[in-house]
C-alpha cells in the first residue's frame, strides 16, 4: 500500500484535520451506534414493563451471588485492560501481555460464570419463552455476552499481535489497544446497567 | 480501469476487481450490485403488476416457470404475492436504492471530491461490500425456502410477520445488512471528518459531501434500533418468546402457544424510527446529486448554498422526530399523534427550502441541457409531487382516509423513484465520464430519460387516483371488492406504463455497457466542473491524486467576472 | 518518527494510581447496590437507587477509563449527537404510559382478562 494511504499523513493538516486519529475517530462512532442498540433494547425492557401486568423482582428468580461475581470479574477486567494499556504506553512488551492475558482469563471466567447460570436456569426448564422477564432477561444478557466474545477475539488478536515484532513497534499499536479497550469498558458499562436492572430493580 | 497500475506492487486479478480495498472499485461493485438488485426488485413489481391489472389470468410467458404451489396454472397465489410485495420493498430500499445512492456514489464521489487518497478504513470499506453482498443474496434465497420469502410487507408488522412462514431469513439477512451499512457510515463520517485535503475547509465541501455526511450520521443513529428490533423479532420466532405478542392472541381459533405479554406496537415504533430517517437517506444524497448537475450545467453558483446545507442538516436532526406519523392509525395515542403532526409540518420547510434553491438556481442561468441536467431537471417538479402529496398523509384527519391507500404508495413513490432513482440515473450520465473515460450516448440518453420519466409518471399517477378512490394496497385481487372496480382502469394504465418503463431501460443498459467500450474518450474535466472529483485523472489511478491537492476557494466558483473561464477550479491556485 | 509523534499526540498519559482508586470505588459502589436491594425497599425508591449507583459507576468508568475526561471535543459532540438521539427514545414510552392505563388499569384487567390476579407473579417463584 502506498504512503499516501497512512491515516497518519493526513494529520499534518491542522486545518481540515480534527485532532483525533482515525482509529479512535471510528471506534467511538462504533461505540455511537452500540449505545443507539442497548438504549433501543433498555427502552424496549421498560415498555415491555410498563405493559405486563406484573413483574418479577429479579433477586427472586435470578441468581444475583453469580451475577455479583460476575460484576466484580468485568470490573476487574477493566482494570486490567487500563493496566494494559498503561504498559503499552511505557512500551513494556512484557507487562503489557502478562495484563492483557488476565484480562482474556477474566473474561473467559465471566462466560463460564454466565454457562452455570443459563445452565441452572435451563435444568429447571426456563428459557427465553417461559415469560415476558425471562425474554428480556435471556436477550440482553445474550447479546451481552455476544459482545464479550467480540471483546475477547479483538483482546486476543492484540495478545498475539504483541509478539510480533512488526506489530508491537508499530505506532500505530498503542492506538489500536486504546481502541479495543475503549470497547471493553463500554462492554462493562453495558453491564454495570443490566445488573440492576435485571437483577435487583 | 486498466490504467491503475502504477508498478509498486503487482496487484493479482482477486485483490483489484474482487476483494478491492480501492474506495473506487468498491464503489462500481456497489453500483453494479444496486442496479441488479434494483432490477430484480422491479422484476418482482411487474408480476405483482399483472396480478393488479389482471386478476385471475395467467401470467404470459413466465407464468409456467413457477412451482405450482406459487402460481397454479400460471396464475399467481395469494401467498406468492405477498411475499413478492414483501419482497420488492425490502430490494428495492435496503438492497437497491440506498446501496446506490450511498455505497456507489458515496464511496466513489465523495473521497475524490475532498481531496482524499482512499476511504479512512479501506479494509473496512471492502467488509460493508461483502457483508451486503451475502445479506442481499440470502434475502433472494428465502425465495428457495419451503414457505417461500418473507410475507409481510417490507415493513414486517407483528404479530402477521411472526406467524407467516419465511420471516426468519427476513431479519438474518436485515441483520447482516445493517451491519454493513453501519460500518460504511463509520467509514464516511471518519472519512469527511479527518480526510479532508488541505484547504478544504468544511464549508468548501460540495452539497453532494454535506448530503453523505448527513446521511451518515442517519445511518448511524437509526439503524441500530432497527437491528434491536429485529434481533426481538428473531427471538420471537426461533425462541418462542413474546416481545411483540400480545396476551390471549388468537390465531385461525387456537391460542397463541407463547407466553404473550408483548407490545406489537414496539415494532412499529422502533421499525419507523429507523424506517422515517431512511427516508431521508433514500433522498439526501439525489438532492446532492442534483445541486452538483444543476451548479455544473447552469455555470453559476448554486442559489444559498448555505441554505441547503443548513436545510440539510435540519433534515437530519427533524428526521428522529417525525416517525409516528406512520402510526397515525394504529392505536398509538391520539395525543402523541399532534405532537408528531406539528413535527411533520415542520420538516416539510427545510425540504422546500432545498427545492427552492435548486430552482432559483435556474433563474437567469443560460442552462446546458446535456443529458444528466435534463434528469436533474425533472427531478425538481416530480419530486415536488412527491413531496406536496405527502402533506395530507402527515396530517392526521386526513390520513384517517388516505392510509393504507394507494395513495400512499402513488406519494411515496413519487418521492422515491421520480425523485431519488432519477436523480441518481442523472448522477450516472453525470460521472460516467469519470468512472471510465467515456462518455454514455446522448441519443441513447435522451430516449431513456423520455422515456422512463413519462412512463414512471403514467405508474405512480393513477395510483393517486386510485387512492382518492378509496382503493386500499396491498389486495391481492383488487376486483374482489366493490368499491375498487370504477378505479380499475388505472390499475390497467399503471401496469402498462410499468411495462414500458422496463422496456425503455434497455437503451440504459446497453448504452452503459457499450460506452464501456466503445464511448467517446473524454477528457480529464469535461464537464468544465470546479469540484475536485474533476481534478484528477480519468479514471482515477488508485491514490487518486498524483500529489494532495491544496483547495482555494468554495465548490461553486463558476462565471466569476474577470476571468477568462467559466469555471475556477477549487485546486485552481490563481 | 514524525508519524509516530503525531500519533500519540492525541493519546492519555495512564495514570495508575488513579485507576486502582477507580477500581476500589467501583467495587464498593458494586456492595452497596447489591446491599441495597437486601432491604427490599418499595419499587419506585429501588429503581431510583439503582439507578443513580448505576450512573455513578459508569461515569467513573467512562470519564477515567475511557479518558473522557480532557478527551478531545469532538468526541464529547459525538456523545452528545447520541445522548439526543438516546433520548428521542423516550417518545415510545411517553405512547406506552398515555396508552397502557387502557391495556393494565386494575378495571380493564378485570373486565378482559377474569383470571389474571397475580397468576403471572405466582408462576415466576417456582
Amino acid at each position: 500500500m502506498s504512503q499516501t494511504l497512512n491515516p497518519a499523513a493526513f494529520m499534518n493538516n491542522p486545518d481540515t484535520h480534527s485532532g483525533v486519529t482515525n482509529a479512535k475517530l471510528g471506534v467511538w462512532l462504533f461505540l455511537a451506534s452500540e449505545i443507539m442498540l442497548f438504549a433501543t433494547l433498555f427502552t424496549s425492557y421498560i415498555v415491555l414493563r410498563m405493559g405486563a401486568t406484573s413483574w418479577p423482582w429479579g433477586w427472586d428468580v435470578l441468581n444475583v451471588p453469580l451475577a455479583t461475581l460476575n460484576t466484580v470479574i468485568l470490573i476487574s477486567s477493566s482494570v486490567t485492560i487500563v493496566m494494559a494499556y498503561a504498559k503499552a504506553y511505557d512500551k513494556n512488551k512484557s507487562g503489557f501481555q502478562g495484563w492483557m492475558a488476565a484480562t482474556l482469563a477474566l473474561s473467559f471466567g465471566f462466560l463460564v460464570v454466565k454457562a452455570f447460570e443459563y445452565g441452572a436456569e435451563f435444568k429447571l426448564g426456563i428459557g427465553p419463552h417461559t415469560s415476558v422477564f425471562y425474554a428480556i432477561y435471556f436477550t440482553m444478557t445474550g447479546l451481552h455476552g455476544i459482545h464479550i466474545l467480540g471483546g475477547i477475539a479483538v483482546n486476543g488478536g492484540l495478545l498475539y499481535m504483541s509478539s510480533v515484532k512488526e506489530h508491537w513497534e508499530n505506532p500505530l499499536f498503542l492506538g489500536r489497544v486504546e481502541g479495543a479497550g475503549l470497547y471493553w469498558h463500554f462492554v462493562d458499562i453495558v453491564w454495570i446497567f443490566l445488573f440492576p436492572a435485571l437483577y435487583l430493580l | 480501469m486498466s490504467h491503475d497500475e502504477h508498478g509498486h506492487h503487482k496487484l493479482t486479478f482477486w485483490e483489484k476487481y474482487i476483494f478491492s480495498v480501492d474506495h473506487k472499485v468498491i464503489g462500481l461493485q456497489y453500483l453494479i450490485t444496486s442496479f441488479v438488485f434494483l432490477l430484480v426488485g422491479f422484476g418482482l413489481m411487474m408480476l405483482m403488476r399483472w396480478q393488479l391489472a389482471f386478476p385471475g389470468t395467467p401470467i404470459p410467458f413466465f407464468g409456467n416457470l413457477f412451482p405450482a404451489d406459487l402460481a397454479p396454472n400460471g396464475v399467481m397465489s395469494g401467498e406468492f404475492y405477498n411475499a413478492l410485495g414483501a419482497m420488492h420493498g425490502t430490494i428495492m430500499v435496503f438492497l437497491g436504492v440506498v446501496p446506490l445512492a450511498v455505497g456507489a456514489y458515496g464511496n466513489y464521489v465523495l473521497p475524490l471530491q475532498i481531496g482524499a487518497p482512499d476511504m479512512a478504513f479501506p479494509r473496512m470499506n471492502m467488509m460493508s461490500y461483502w457483508l451486503y453482498l451475502p445479506g442481499g443474496a440470502l434475502m433472494l434465497s428465502s425465495f428457495l425456502m419451503p414457505g417461500g420469502a418473507a410475507q409481510s410487507g417490507w415493513t414486517s408488522y407483528p404479530p402477521l410477520s411472526i406467524i407467516n412462514p419465511g420471516q426468519t431469513l427476513w431479519l438474518l439477512s436485515m441483520v447482516i445488512l445493517i451491519t454493513s451499512s453501519l460500518l460504511g457510515a463509520i467509514n464516511f463520517l471518519v472519512t469527511t471528518i479527518n480526510m479532508r485535503a488541505p484547504g478544504m475547509s468544511l464549508w468548501r465541501m460540495p452539497v453532494f459531501c454535506w448530503a453523505q455526511f448527513v446521511t451518515a450520521v442517519l445511518l448511524l443513529l437509526a439503524f441500530p434500533p432497527l437491528e434491536a428490533a429485529s434481533v426481538l423479532q428473531l427471538m420471537d420466532r426461533v425462541f418462542h418468546t413474546s416481545f411483540y405478542m400480545p396476551k390471549d392472541l388468537v390465531i385461525l381459533g387456537k391460542a397463541y402457544a407463547g407466553s404473550g405479554g408483548g407490545q406489537p406496537l414496539l415494532w412499529q415504533h422502533l421499525f419507523w424510527f429507523l424506517a422515517h430517517p431512511e427516508v431521508y437517506v433514500l433522498v439526501l444524497p439525489p438532492m446532492g446529486i442534483v445541486a452538483e448537475i444543476i451548479a455544473n450545467n447552469t455555470r453559476k453558483p448554486l442559489h444559498g448554498y448555505k441554505t441547503m446545507v443548513f436545510s440539510m442538516v435540519a433534515i437530519g436532526v427533524m428526521s428522529f422526530l417525525v416517525w409516528a406519523h406512520h402510526m397515525f392509525i394504529s392505536g398509538m395515542s391520539p395525543a402523541l399523534g399532534n405532537f408528531f403532526l406539528v413535527t411533520t409540518m415542520i420538516i416539510s420547510v427545510p425540504s422546500v427550502a432545498i427545492l427552492t434553491c435548486l430552482i432559483f438556481s435556474l433563474k437567469g442561468a443560460s442552462i446546458r441541457y446535456n443529458v444528466p441536467m435534463l434528469f436533474a431537471l425533472a427531478f425538481l417538479p416530480l419530486f415536488g409531487i412527491g413531496g406536496l402529496t405527502g402533506l395530507p398523509l402527515g396530517l392526521t384527519v386526513t390520513d384517517i382516509y388516505l392510509h393504507d391507500t394507494y395513495y400512499v404508495i402513488g406519494h411515496f413513490h413519487f418521492v422515491v423513484v421520480t425523485g431519488s432513482i432519477i436523480a441518481l440515473m442523472g448522477g450516472t450520465y453525470h460521472w460516467f465520464p469519470k468512472w471510465f473515460g467515456r462518455k454514455m450516448n446522448d441519443t441513447l440518453g435522451l430516449i431513456h430519460f423520455w422515456g422512463s420519466t413519462a412512463s414512471m409518471v403514467g405508474i405512480f399517477l393513477p395510483m393517486l387516483f386510485m387512492g382518492l378512490a378509496g382503493a386500499s394496497r396491498r389486495l391481492y385481487d383488487p376486483t374482489a371488492q366493490l368499491h375498487n372496480l370504477p378505479v380499475q382502469g388505472w390499475n390497467v394504465v399503471s401496469t402498462i406504463s410499468a411495462y414500458l418503463l422496463a422496456l425503455f431501460q434497455l437503451p440504459f443498459i446497453y448504452n452503459f455497457f457499450n460506452s464501456l467500450f466503445n464511448g467517446e474518450k473524454t477528457p480529464e474535466n469535461p464537464w468544465q466542473a470546479t469540484t475536485l472529483e474533476w481534478a484528477c485523472p480519468s479514471p482515477p489511478p488508485h491514490g487518486n491524486f498524483a500529489k494532495t491537492p491544496r483547495v482555494y476557494r468554495g465548490p461553486y466558483e463558476y462565471s466569476v467576472p474577470g476571468r477568462k473561464t467559466d469555471f475556477w477550479m477549487q485546486t485552481d491556485p490563481s | 518518527m514524525s508519524n509516530n509523534k503525531d500519533a500519540r499526540r492525541d493519546e492519555h498519559r495512564p495514570d495508575v494510581g488513579l485507576y486502582v482508586k477507580v477500581f476500589a470505588a467501583l467495587m464498593v459502589l458494586t456492595m452497596i447496590t447489591v446491599a441495597i436491594s437486601k432491604f427490599h425497599l418499595p419499587r419506585p425508591q429501588a429503581i431510583a437507587l439503582g439507578l443513580f449507583v448505576a450512573v455513578i459507576k459508569a461515569s467513573l468508568v467512562g470519564a477515567l477509563f475511557m479518558h473522557l475526561w480532557g478527551e478531545n471535543k469532538l468526541i464529547h459532540r459525538t456523545l452528545f449527537i447520541v445522548a439526543g438521539g438516546a433520548a428521542i427514545l423516550i417518545l415510545p414510552l411517553i405512547d406506552c404510559v398515555m396508552i397502557s392505563h387502557r391495556i393494565t388499569s386494575p378495571a380493564d384487567v378485570a373486565s378482559q382478562h377474569p383470571h389474571e390476579g397475580g397468576h403471572a407473579a405466582t408462576h415466576e417463584e417456582k
